[in-house]
């Protein structure tokens, strides 16, 4: 019997032999055509260079803004933003109009797109603390939106079921959006605001499906407490804290 | 590509530059210097060509439109694709409800008269790419990357997150344990 070292060498020259896999180039030009296409889009979606005399024009657009009333200016505003508290008013009348459960569901659904959203952005500019107290809120979006589906529960099973339903989609699909964040994130502390987010967000989903497994109409009281928990430190004071508050 | 796989970063930032400005040439210069690679890095983790197409699609997309996201501070642009890739492939057998594997280090397997002596060149490639699939998540990740993609140690350290010392010593029990995955097959 050979020695290991020699024996591990050996498989590791086996391995170095192995012939490399190429796509096909039917393969390659698909791919080349998506990617392509995904390149173009995010591109014009992108803030282009602010030479002098767009700073100009930005300067007169907000003195233009700032005369209309900062409403406007705060709609796309992020955590960062002084005009950020001003969107947290706006989606709270927004809620206040939402009187249906499917309406109030779908407000907190888009209200945790947009703290998803605004941690994306807050990640790009290296502001982890305002992305993780934005995914602190996003998930507590998610709960607001399953307590909607437990008080529901009692009033129409069916409607519930589909509320359910919607929630859990909403919930796995900003599961693979932040997978996918995860994984091109660089900064350790980043990555750990993004893992507790998730695990944030499935125990409200293990909490929905519980509820509805034992016919409680009640709340995810572990859920809640969890999210309430995680907010702690994020300043509902706080100027940058997340603006929607809790109805 | 195994001489590409060791294509200089240099280039690669200025390329990367040129992206973030929208420009759609750099961006197929980039596309063309890594799908090949990252198609040939996810087909040895999953095994299957449309998977393999779907997830080397997947990151180079990711990749791409994502740079806001790169930022490059010792971590190579190469390093970051292939981190984007290992984790879309998680992400792939999370969805598949896939079985995390276990180590095969400390698998009792047959014995036999000289189960050392196994028939390297009489292997298929696709037999050794099954066998490596049985290994764990990292063992198959430092295999592939060092033997397939050709990548140093340092530069598979980049990738993973570990030390210089630590792809050695993970290599070395991989190594083993595809040894003692390829004894086990040979006894069927």
């Amino acid at each position: 019997m050979r020695p290991e070292g020699q024996r591990l060498e050996a498989l590791a020259e086996r391995l170095r032999g192995v012939d490399p896999v190429l796509p096909s180039p039917a393969g390659k030009i698909r791919g080349w055509n998506l990617v392509a296409a995904a390149v173009e889009h995010s591109a014009a979606r992108r803030p282009r260079g602010r030479p002098a005399w767009r700073l100009t024009l930005a300067a007169a657009a907000a003195g233009v803004l700032l005369a209309l009333g900062a409403v406007s200016a705060s709609a796309n505003s992020l955590p960062d933003s002084p005009f950020y508290p001003i969107k947290g008013a706006l989606e709270q009348v927004r809620g206040d109009l939402a009187f249906s459960p499917s309406d109030r569901l779908g407000f907190h659904l888009d209200l945790a797109q947009a703290r998803l959203t605004e941690a994306e952005a807050m990640i790009a500019r290296h502001r982890i603390d305002l992305a993780d107290q934005a995914l602190v809120s996003m998930d507590e979006q998610f709960q607001e939106a399953a307590d909607v589906v437990a008080a529901e529960r009692r009033a129409g099973p069916a409607l519930a079921a589909d509320l359910q339903h919607r929630l859990q989609q909403a919930i796995e699909s900003h599961d693979r959006q932040l997978a996918g964040l995860q994984g091109e994130v660089s900064n350790p502390t980043a990555q750990q605001a993004i893992v507790r987010a998730r695990d944030r967000a499935a125990q409200v989903l293990e909490g929905v499906a519980n509820n509805a497994g034992n016919g409680n109409p009640g709340g995810n009281a572990a859920g809640k407490s969890q999210g309430q928990g995680q907010a702690q430190g994020s300043g509902k004071g706080s100027p940058t804290a997340h603006p929607t508050p809790k109805k | 590509m195994r001489a590409v796989a060791r294509a200089a970063s240099d280039d690669d930032r200025l390329l990367i530059e040129r992206v973030r400005q929208g420009d759609q040439d750099a961006a197929r210069t980039l596309y063309e210097r890594y799908f090949d690679r990252i198609y040939n890095y996810v087909y040895a983790r999953l095994g299957r060509v449309e998977d393999a197409e779907d997830l080397a699609i997947d990151t180079m997309t990711r990749s791409l439109t994502r740079l806001d996201l790169f930022h490059d501070q010792g971590v190579a642009f190469s390093s970051w694709v292939y981190r984007i890739a290992h984790n879309a492939t998680i992400d792939h057998y999370r969805r598949q409800g896939r079985v995390i594997l276990v180590s095969l280090e400390h698998a009792t397997l047959p014995e036999s008269s000289d189960p050392s002596e196994l028939a390297l060149q009489q292997l298929s490639n696709e037999e050794l790419r099954e066998a490596l699939r049985q290994l764990t998540d990292e063992q198959q990740q430092v295999l592939i990357l060092r033997f397939f993609q050709d990548l140093t140690a340092v530069q598979v350290g980049e990738i993973i997150g570990k030390s210089v010392g630590a792809v050695q010593a993970l290599q070395h029990r991989a190594l083993a344990s595809l040894e003692r995955a390829l004894q086990g097959k040979a006894m069927q």
